[in-house]
This record gives structure tokens, sequence and C-alpha cells, in this order.
């Protein structure tokens, strides 16, 4: 207790640092408790990213697992972890997909996102819905509020992209103020795209370059929004979000056999949100949220050789969850919360053929209960959770999952070592029970309702360092962390033949890894900025599930050892011009690890040029961007082949 | 080497002599000729499913090196997703490639392609899955419903004969072929016969009522055809179906203990399978009867049998074992007492082994 208010100087001193508008960027965030990676809205441009995938692809510990093109499926993988292991946060409450507990990246276009955060472990902030303490990894969507004063009551954002894939996205962004406490958002967007893209056919000799088919999209969201705000410290929100979806799903790409018939998938997801946050001046601080959703998928298979020649199979997922957060600040330098998540989820299925066992109808009752508390003591802080989870399984068919209760602890820790704050020291621990999705559970043909759900144990230690400069660079960061990862019960699915596939418990791995960061800017000239940002992570992911195994130690699939993402720009205000670069190194796409396993690694070249002006006194943004500048041909996934060359043009207007 | 050859080629000719003098009419399933020597062993892998890693793993006997692709070594170019069968007839060998929708007709001796053979129908593969011969034709069956008829001289196909859903391996016997038709991709209604093809009008002439979803199919020398069906995964238990390959009558019907992968093979006296426990269990072809559950006497466990195949000259079994199913397999060669003599590497999911002679 010899410097607190050293301490709480420095964190009022942050605080002020990101309200106080000032012409040169503020410096990022790095120095939390926790490694957080953000991105916001004005740098979508320049990361040539389209969709939240690319927004985070060059987050430092992420893999993004993409199937290639621009309807193809895109999930997020988090320091080894399967996608399972990352949830999604759409303004602080989980899109949540009972049913297969991955999201789908490429669904959420960024037009209405103000920034995304990527946490390891969970948010610092403790207050927060139940759900933000379970899982290892946490991404968060923060969507634009408006912020409009009476002069001008609104702002009307309207743009469009088009390029290669046939791409055609017109969308509308509409901010109004109503009254002092009342305001709305609309955004929407239509994407449509034939999604045809060059490839180069490798293994039959033949080399040859083929346009992938069945890859086309139209996608429509709509996202309404309303706020009312009493002050900053009462306020409500309402959000209400369709999205609806017709996607071709062009299969793998099989040599010497004719291109498939594309598989369909249509998506119509519909929920409803509504928060209430509440800071009153004794130190209590509320969040509730309430959520319904409604989340329908119908999958056609239009050249299946069973009785009825297709597969046709249509699954409705529904969500019911309540949050309440309770947290109270007890003296200056502690802050306990409470927290607890109620949700029922339940599954329905209609196939156009009788399966071998009935479908379940699966519905399940969770309930997360989360202690936590941050506290302070000189220039150590402490953050620790203890999160129950309890659910029950019940079935209308057959046999249910059994019910669960487990505990998971979390405890996390950062000091700063010196009497500078430049410098400080993090680390945490924290434990992650998976639950089973009712896929792992109940789909076809083989039911195992005796799977055991994953548990990880994560483990981070990592040093920052941050400082604002007034030279030729105007800061710079550094973040290094070192991360183990230890899974037990890993769930792997394992697809033998078309209707021939298991989920099992594979066994346990062991992930060891290192995360580094570099962020600066500086003055290139009296008028030019330059930005670069580079990510490196280093991933052992080893299978360590039988010493007897030939594939014991061996590297797990898809987890490339060495990934590095680099994004350097110049800006002028006016205009800017940036370069990306991804780097990963070859990777195994099952557990051999031999030269019949080995997906080659890649280097792909991103630019844009970004262009902003008046015309007419009306704020217009142009933007130019080349996907893949060297035509690289290469995979994430075995026999997906991603895109050559691409390219993309925005124009923006504001009114 | 040459006096070895002569000597080898003289006793076969009066091998075949008496053989062929004792049983007339009888029809001996497998074209081994008996006192051939092996070169080698083939082990087909039919790879993850969706990654075209389909390989074949080659066994020099003589040698004792192993060729991890010798598909690829020798022809440069991959073999593509989910080979499920090769078989030899003469000199060539025969992969069916599933997923690829291709029959490779390659040297049996090197793998190097003779010929592909792309079976699709109106830009729909008809996905074949195995493959039999008889007097100088070849019969693959198709995921279609269909078997096709593919001249071994000209190694073109003449003929598509339609059979039932979703057709499975396929046998001679009697000068008739037994195609089983699982229906398995009708998950929870899947067919339950066993077409018959008279090999001289290359027609059905009849479908055999068997338990439901059979997959594997094999014939002793004693006038018996065995059924390996899965069921239903639900209602319908997994079991064996016999067929008297004179009257093309159900002998008998027996629900077994069988798991996902139902290999079946048939030597001599036995016939040779897989149970739910992953052991080997031997059927008595001459007495009808239950001989052993498990073949292995020595200790060694096989994690996932994957497939059977019985030297006929050596008395040796060969059981595959595809472990995760995705990873490297291996390949277990057992004397006939049912001790392990060695084991190789293979490839992911050893679905098919095959011997070749010199």
């Amino acid at each position: 207790m010899i410097f607190p208010s050293v301490s709480f100087a420095q964190t009022d001193t942050a605080k002020k640092l990101k309200e106080v508008k000032i012409n040169t960027a503020p410096i990022p965030e790095v120095q939390s408790i926790a490694p957080l990676q953000k991105i916001s809205a004005n740098a979508f441009e320049q990361y040539n990213a389209f969709n939240v995938a690319d927004a985070v692809r060059n987050f430092s510990g992420v893999n993004i697992k993409d199937y290639g093109g621009i309807g193809g499926l895109k999930t997020i993988s988090v320091r080894g972890l399967s996608a399972n292991h990352t949830i999604v946060l759409y303004d602080g409450v989980q899109l949540n997909d009972a049913e297969n507990g991955q999201v789908d990246l490429s669904k959420f276009n960024l037009q209405n996102v103000q920034e995304i955060t990527l946490y390891n472990g969970q948010p610092p902030n403790i207050c927060q819905p139940a759900r933000s303490f379970s899982a290892a990894s946490v991404l968060s969507i923060k969507t634009i509020k408006p912020a409009l004063s009476s002069n001008k009551s609104y702002l009307i954002t309207a743009g469009i992209k088009g390029g290669s894939f046939g791409l055609f996205n017109p969308y509308l962004l509409w901010q109004q103020r109503i009254s002092n406490n009342w305001s709305f958002v609309v955004n929407s967007y239509l994407e449509n795209a034939n999604g045809r893209y060059k490839y180069k056919n490798q293994g039959d000799g033949s080399d040859s370059v083929r346009t992938r088919t069945g890859s086309d999209i139209s996608a429509q969201q709509i996202d309404g929004a309303l706020y009312w705000a009493k002050n900053d410290s009462n306020k409500f929100n309402l959000h209400i979000n369709y999205y609806n979806s017709d996607r071709g799903l062009p299969g793998a790409v099989i040599l010497y056999a004719p291109p498939t018939v594309a598989s369909r998938l249509w998506n119509q997801d519909f929920f409803v949100q509504a928060g209430y946050e509440h800071t009153w001046n004794n130190g209590f601080h509320l969040l509730i949220n309430t959520k319904l959703s409604k989340n329908y998928l119908h999958y056609l298979n239009p050249v299946f050789l069973n009785i009825e020649g297709r597969l046709d199979q249509h699954f409705t997922q529904r969500e019911f969850y309540q949050s309440a957060a309770l947290a109270y600040r007890i003296t200056n330098n502690w802050e306990v919360s409470y927290a607890i998540d109620a949700s029922l989820n339940d599954l329905n299925t209609q196939y156009n053929f009788t399966p071998a066992t009935p479908f379940p109808i699966p519905t399940r009752f969770t309930l997360l209960n989360v202690l936590a508390s941050n506290y302070t003591i000189g220039k150590l802080h402490l953050q620790g959770s203890l999160l129950n989870t309890n659910t029950v399984e019940s079935v209308k068919i057959g046999k249910a999952a059994p019910s669960r209760n487990i505990y998971s602890p979390t405890l996390m820790a950062s000091i700063q070592p010196f009497e500078a704050p430049n410098f400080r020291l993090r680390g945490f621990y924290k434990s992650i029970f998976r639950n089973l999705t009712f896929n792992d559970l109940y789909y076809e043909p083989v039911i195992n309702p005796n799977l055991k759900p994953e548990f990880t144990k994560e483990f981070d230690l990592g040093a920052t360092y941050s400082k604002g400069l007034n030279g030729f660079f105007n800061y710079i960061t550094l973040t290094v962390d070192a991360y183990y990862n230890n899974v037990t019960n890993k769930i792997v699915f394992i697809p033998h033949d078309p209707f021939n596939s298991s989920v099992t418990n594979a066994g346990k791995a062991d992930i060891k890894g290192l995360d580094v960061g570099l962020k600066t800017q500086a003055n290139l000239t009296q008028e030019w900025k330059g930005t670069l940002s580079v990510n490196y992570s280093y991933e052992q992911a080893i299978n360590v599930t039988d010493p007897a195994s030939s594939n014991y130690l061996n590297q797990l699939p898809y987890i490339p050892k060495n990934t590095l993402a680099l994004n350097a720009g110049i800006d002028h205000g006016h205009l800017g011009v940036y370069y990306n670069q991804v780097l990963s190194s070859q990777r195994y796409y099952n557990n051999n690890n031999d030269s019949g396993d080995n997906l080659p690694g890649y280097s792909i070249s991103d630019a844009s040029i970004v262009y902003r002006f008046l015309t007419k006194r009306i704020p217009v943004m142009a933007s130019f961007e080349v996907n893949n500048i060297f035509n690289k041909y290469y995979s994430v996934i075995q026999s997906y082949p991603m895109p050559g060359r691409s390219y993309r043009i925005s124009l923006q207007i504001t009114i | 080497m040459k006096q070895i050859r002569l000597n080898s080629l003289f006793i076969a000719l009066a091998l075949v002599t008496i053989l062929a003098s004792c049983h007339k009419d009888k029809v001996i399933p497998k074209q081994d000729t008996p006192i051939a020597t092996r070169a080698g062993v083939y082990v087909l892998n039919q790879g993850g499913f969706n990654s075209n890693n389909s390989t074949l793993t080659y066994y020099d006997y003589t040698t004792k090196s192993l060729t991890a692709d010798l598909y690829k070594t020798i022809n440069g170019t991959d073999l593509g997703d989910t080979g499920n069968d090769a078989e030899i007839y003469g000199s060539k060998m025969y992969i069916v490639v599933n997923v690829s929708n291709v029959v490779d007709v390659v040297n049996a001796k090197t793998g190097k392609l003779i010929k592909q053979d792309s079976l699709v129908n109106n830009g729909v593969g008809r996905q074949p899955r195995s493959v039999a011969f008889y007097k100088g034709n070849a019969f693959i069956t198709s995921y279609d419903g269909t078997v096709a008829v593919m001249d071994t001289a000209s190694l073109a196909i003449t003929k598509y004969i339609t059979v039932g859903r979703n057709p499975e391996q396929l046998v001679v016997s009697n000068d008739k072929l037994y195609v089983a038709n699982s229906g398995g991709l009708s998950f929870g209604n899947p067919d339950n016969t066993v077409s018959v093809i008279d090999l001289n009008t290359l027609a059905e002439t009849k479908k055999i009522p068997v338990i439901a979803n059979p997959v594997t199919i094999t014939a002793d020398s004693y006038g018996h055809v065995y059924v390996l069906s899965l069921g239903d995964f639900a209602n319908i238990l997994p079991g064996m179906t016999i067929i008297d390959n004179t009257t093309d009558a159900v002998k008998s019907q027996t629900n077994l203990s069988l798991g996902y992968n139902i290999p079946i093979a048939a030597s001599g006296d036995f016939v040779y399978y897989v149970t739910a426990d992953n052991k080997i269990a031997v059927y008595n072809a001459k007495t009808q009867a239950a001989a052993q559950t498990n073949f292995i006497i020595d200790g060694t466990t096989i994690t996932t049998p994957y497939a059977i195949s019985v030297d006929a000259l050596s008395g040796e079994v060969f059981v595959s074992d595809a472990k995760d199913y995705s990873s490297n397999g291996t390949l277990y060669a057992f004397d006939k007492t049912g001790k392990l003599e060695y084991s190789i590497t293979t490839g992911i999911n050893p679905g098919r082994i095959t011997f070749v002679n010199k």
C-alpha cells in the first residue's frame, strides 16, 4: 500500500487519454491485465478487411480457418484451441450457437462496427454477463452508437463495395437523434456475389488454373438499435437483428472428379436483445441483458445417392437468455461483482429422409453463476473469478446427456515493477469448461451422450511496454506473452465417408506459444504519418494423448508453428496507402506430421489506398484494395483452395 | 533362378491338372495360382474423406522395403480421394477411387498407370466402390446402384447393370456374381438385399433378402456366400447372412456384435471377420460353426481393425489398423496360428490388402 495514489493516477490518465480528442491517434491500449487486441473502424480499410474474420486475422495468436471465397465459412482459432473456445459478443451479449458452438465470422460485415476486441482469458471489466467469464477467449464486437448533437440530428452513411467475385454490396447506416435521451441506429446491407474465383488444381499432374464455382452468396442484414440514455451512468439499448442468406457450398475440390453440384445453405437468424446499465455514485454498478434468438439453417445437398436423391435438412435453434450482473466498489481499490446468466436452448430438425434414429430434440438449461473481484494493492493489480456452470439437459426421444455442475476459477495479475508506468508484467491462469454442443451429442448417425466435455487450462505470462513519444515517433507499444494451454478430453470430429463419421474424445493436447506484438506511429514528414504493426506468433501445439502412439508429440492439425502479420501504412489525413502481409509456416492437416500430410506455408500480400475528400460539402471516402497482390495459390484447409488476386472498390458518402 | 522358375512352372501345371480333375464343377473363388511366389503386398489407404490423400503402400517381401505411396512415386500424381478397393486380375491391378469417381488400371507389378476410367453419369459421379472379376470382365459396384462391366482387354466399360441401392462389395461364386446392396446412404432406411447377377447374360436374376445394410461379402469353397450387414444402428442389429450358392437360399441369419468396420475374408476352411470389440473372430466354413472369438493368440491388440486379407498360399492373415482414422495405420501380418510375424506402417485408413505375385 505504498503507491496506491500513483497507480490510480495512471489509470485516470489512461481514461482521459481515450476521451480527449486529439489529432494524433491515441496510444493503442495494451497494458491490460490480460492480453487484448483491438481494431477500430478507421483501420478496417487499412487491413483490407471486408468482414469480421478479415479484421482479426492479423491479431497474434489468431488463425482463421478459411474454406475459401467470399461465401466460404470462416471460423476463429485462438492460441491453438478450437473455434468453440472463442465466444463472440455482440454489444456485450453472446452470439451463441448451441448447435455447433462456432460462429461463422464471414456473416458479419463491418459497416456498423465501431471496434472489435479480442481478449485472451476474459475482459478486465468485471461487471459483465457471466458468459464473458466462460471461454478461453472473447471476441467482442461493438457497434456504432449515435453521438449526435441537437445541431444536426442525423448522420447517414451510404456506400457501395464491388469488385472481384462479382461482388455488389450496397449499405446504409442511419443514425438519428430523437430527443435528449432517445436515439436510434439502423444499419442494413445487401451482399450479392457469384463467388467465382481462379485456383490452381494441384496433385493430378495438370497444374491447371480452374474456376471455382458454387460459392455464390446473396445475403441481407438489418440491424436496428434504439438507445435511451439519461446520462452516462443510466442507459438502455434495444437491438433487433435479422440476417438472411442463401449461399452455395462448393465442397472440397476432388482430384479427377467433376466439380460437385454445390450444396446450398440458407440462414435466417433473428435476435432481439435489450440491455440496461446503471452506475450509482455509492459504488454499485448494475448490468442487465436479455436476449431472444431464433436461428434457422437449411442445408441442401441436391445430388445425394439416397432414395430421395438429395439431402435436405432443416435445423431450428432457439435461445432465451437472461443475464444480470451487479458490481460493488467496496473501496477505491477493491471491486467485487456477481453475475448470473440463465439460458434455455433447444434444437429441432426436419429431414427429407428417415434418420437412423429419430432426432432427440434436445433442450438445455444452463445456469452460470460467477463471483469476481478486482483488487489493487500498490503496483499490483489482481483479478479473480470463480464460475459455476450448471446444465440440465432433456430430450424428447432417447437419452439425454448427463447434468453438469462445474467450477472454473480464474486468477489474473499484473504488476508495474518500476517507478515508470511504461513497463508492466502480467500473468493469468484460467480453467475452462467447454460444454458439448448439440451436434457433438446428437448428430447422426452415432449418437453418443456419453461423450465427455472438454477441459482446458490456460496459463499466460507476459510483459507490456507502452510509451508516448514527442519526437519522430508518436508512440511505441510492445507486448510479449508466453502461454501454455492444456486440453483434456479434446473433442474431435472425424468424417470417415459420406455416411460414417464420429465425434470422440481424442485425448490430450499441450499448446505452448509466444505472441509478440509491436505497434508504432511516426511523423515521417510534416504531413505524412507512418504506422507499423507487427504481430508474430509461435505455436507448438502437440498431441500428448498416448506415449505409445506414433503421433505422440506431433503437431496438431491446422496449427502453423510460425505466423507473422505485418501492416504498414502512410497517411496524409486525406490519403492513406497501406500494405498488409500475412505469413504462415507450413501446417499439417492430419496427425502424421509427414510429407504426405503437409500443407505448404504461404505469404500473402494485400494493399489498399484510401482517399477522403469533400464534394459539394459532402464527405466522400473512396478506396481501392488489392488482395493477394502476387496471385499466390494456397490453401488454409486441405482441398479448399483460396482465391488468387482479387480487387475491391468502395465508395462511401456521409450526409 | 531360371531353374527354379521352370520347376515352379512344372509343379504349377501338375497341381492345376490335379485340382481341375478333382473339382470339376467347383469354382475356386480367388485367382491365386497356388504355387506362384509372392512379390509383396499392397495396402490401399483411403486417406481422409475429402482430403485427396489416398495412397498405395507397397511392401516388398524380398528387399523388405516399404514404399509409402508407390502410385505417386511411379506416376508422379496423387491417387485421389478415398481409394476403396484394389484387386489384381492378370497382370493388372484395378484401383477403385470412390470420391474421385475413377478406376485406375495399373501394372500390377510396377504400379504404372495404364488407363484411368471415369465413372460419371451426366456430370454426376457414380461413386465406384469395389471390383471383382470373371472371365475377362471386371465388375465395379457404384453407389448409384449399378455394377459397371469393364472389358479387361480394352479397359472400356461396356455395360451398367442396375442392382439395389448403394452396392458395396461383390463376390463371384458358382459362376454368379453376388452384390451386397447396402442402401447405406439412406440412413434409417437401408437396403437389405444381395443381387445375384448371371455372369453369362450379365443381368440381375434375383434379389436375396439378407440382414439390412449388407456391406461386405465373401465366399468359401464349400458353396457358401457370407454377407456381413451393419443393421440400421437403431432397431435392426448387425449380423451375418449365409447364402447357399447353388439354390441362392439363405442358409442362416445370425445377429453378431459388429462395430462400424466389418471386413470379412475367407480362405480354406476359415472365414475371418472383425467384431465390435475389435477382435478377429473365426468361423469354420467346413463345419459351419463358430471356431474362435479371437484369432490373435499372442496378445497383439489392434485399435481399429479395418481390413483383413488371407494369403491363400502361406495361410498368413493380414489385418490393418486404422487407429484414430486420421493417422498413418499399421499392417499386421500373423501366421496361420494367430501369432504376429511383423508389422509395417501404412497410410491413413488402410482399407484394402492385396497380394502381388512375382
